[in-house]
């Protein structure tokens, strides 16, 4: 079956199984910063947003993903420069090495999106579903509230 | 890739629709809802696939009779609800909080919910206490009680969702629910509900369940009886937990013992009926 649905803000039609996931669909069209983790909804790797939401894409059946918005890691930098969320990881030392860092970020993105001042108790409520293997979660909390810091100071500016 | 031999997939416009597919394909066909159970734990049996999303199933009102929740709501969009935080003190927006992560809340349905009726659902127990009742589609549309919908397999598999109603009871309700678990995200050890109604300091109406224990969610009617009539005071509220300790169904699997599911009921049991005492008393 053949689905349209826009990406990163350009339109695709693709073809897909029937049972074929959101994930395993991005990852061939090349969007490999969705990571590939459990497939079964529990790490958070393959983290997108769709229609401005994050969720697993390993859940997610590609065709319900038809005349839908979905936002990778990829999409997130404008003209060359990181998203803020990004930049504050990097500044925050909050990447080891790096596999959960794409849909840590898509979470932080879609809590900002909708909370632009939140406590560290929501922001670790926001990464509940995305696991780091190699460290704690002190660093990634540092450098999403470091970002919303930021993103307010720029919204006043 | 979901382990289906799924070739066909339907988008009904129509609630009717949908239910004369299911109907006509029998097993073959699987609704699907936010769509993450299908993905997990469909049958190779599964050939047709049957979106629900253009179905208009996405609201959630509150009525003279309660709370109305459409099948193809979010736990994302219940959880920010003010309609639902605003119902018997939040109870619902609290257990929610609980279930999964922010990722899988946001695409789990109340329908798929409902009608995957895991044994570890932490919505189902709750909503079995409220007194939920399930709007659904097989030919006619019907509305029966959540609690017989889930012991009633056979319908549970072969109807349409359309709505769940949490009634609203008199002014002096209130529930609590109540989870253990390792982790705040994975699916819990044990949970229990629990729900009371009354007048004065007397409870006319209650409703114990526990679920995860670790078959779906049950009724404790041991525990009940004791609460029946009766004042929700401290020794009350021993002797209920200690008779539904005594007869709940429990068993031991992978994450618990049986033994140690029914010391958590009883200590279940004793924390909600204490919370609902102390929410009886804030609205006295």
């Amino acid at each position: 079956m053949t689905i349209t649905l826009t990406i990163n803000g350009v339109e695709h039609s693709v073809e897909i199984d029937t049972e074929e996931t959101l994930l395993s669909v991005l990852r061939r069209m090349g969007y490999v910063g969705v990571k590939k983790g459990c497939e079964s909804g529990d790490c958070g790797a393959c983290a997108v947003l769709l229609d401005g939401r994050a969720v697993n894409s390993c859940l997610v059946l590609a065709a319900k993903a038809n005349a839908r918005h979905v936002v990778t890691v990829e999409g997130l930098s404008e003209h060359g420069t990181l998203h803020p969320v990004q930049q504050a990881f990097l500044d925050s030392g909050a990447v080891q090495c790096g596999y959960c860092t794409p849909g840590m970020v898509i979470s932080a993105v879609d809590l900002l999106s909708r909370n632009p001042d939140p406590t560290r108790e929501e922001i670790a409520e926001a990464i509940s579903g995305n696991l780091c293997r190699c460290t704690g979660y002190t660093k990634q909390i540092d450098a999403i509230a470091e970002a919303a810091k930021r993103m307010r100071s720029s919204d006043d500016d | 890739m979901v382990e289906t031999n799924a070739k066909v997939y339907l988008r009904p416009s129509s609630v009717e629709e949908a239910w004369t597919i299911l109907n006509e394909r029998g097993e073959r066909a699987k609704l699907v809802g936010g769509g993450a159970d299908v993905v997990l734990y469909a049958s190779s049996a599964t050939t047709t696939l049957v979106d629900l999303d253009g179905l208009p199933l996405k609201t959630i009102e509150r009525g003279n009779d309660g709370l109305v929740i459409g099948s193809g709501v979010t736990f994302t969009e219940l959880l920010e609800s003010p309609v639902v935080a605003g119902y018997l003190h939040g109870v619902v927006t609290d257990m929610l909080r609980g279930v999964g992560s922010p990722l899988l809340r946001n695409l789990a349905t109340v329908g798929g919910t409902l009608g995957s009726a895991h044994p570890w659902s932490d919505v189902i127990p709750l909503f079995v206490s409220l007194g939920a009742m399930v709007t659904l589609h097989n030919g006619t549309t019907r509305t029966v009680a959540l609690e017989d919908l889930i012991a009633d397999r056979p319908l549970l598999h072969r109807c349409v969702i359309t709505h769940v109603r949490l009634p609203i009871a008199s002014p002096r309700a209130a529930a609590a629910f109540l989870k253990f678990g390792r982790t705040k995200v994975d699916v819990g050890l044990l949970n229990c509900a629990c729900f009371a109604a009354g007048r004065e300091d007397k409870v006319e109406t209650v409703r114990i369940t526990v679920g995860g224990a670790p078959a779906i969610a049950q009724r404790v009617p041991a525990a009940e009886a004791v609460v029946l009539g009766n004042c929700l005071d401290a020794e009350v509220i021993a002797q209920a937990a200690a008779a539904g300790a005594e007869a709940v169904d429990v068993r031991n699997d992978r994450r618990a013992s049986g033994e140690y599911r029914r010391t958590l009921t009883a200590v279940g049991i004793r924390r909600c009926l204490e919370r609902i005492g102390e929410r009886w008393g804030e609205t006295a």
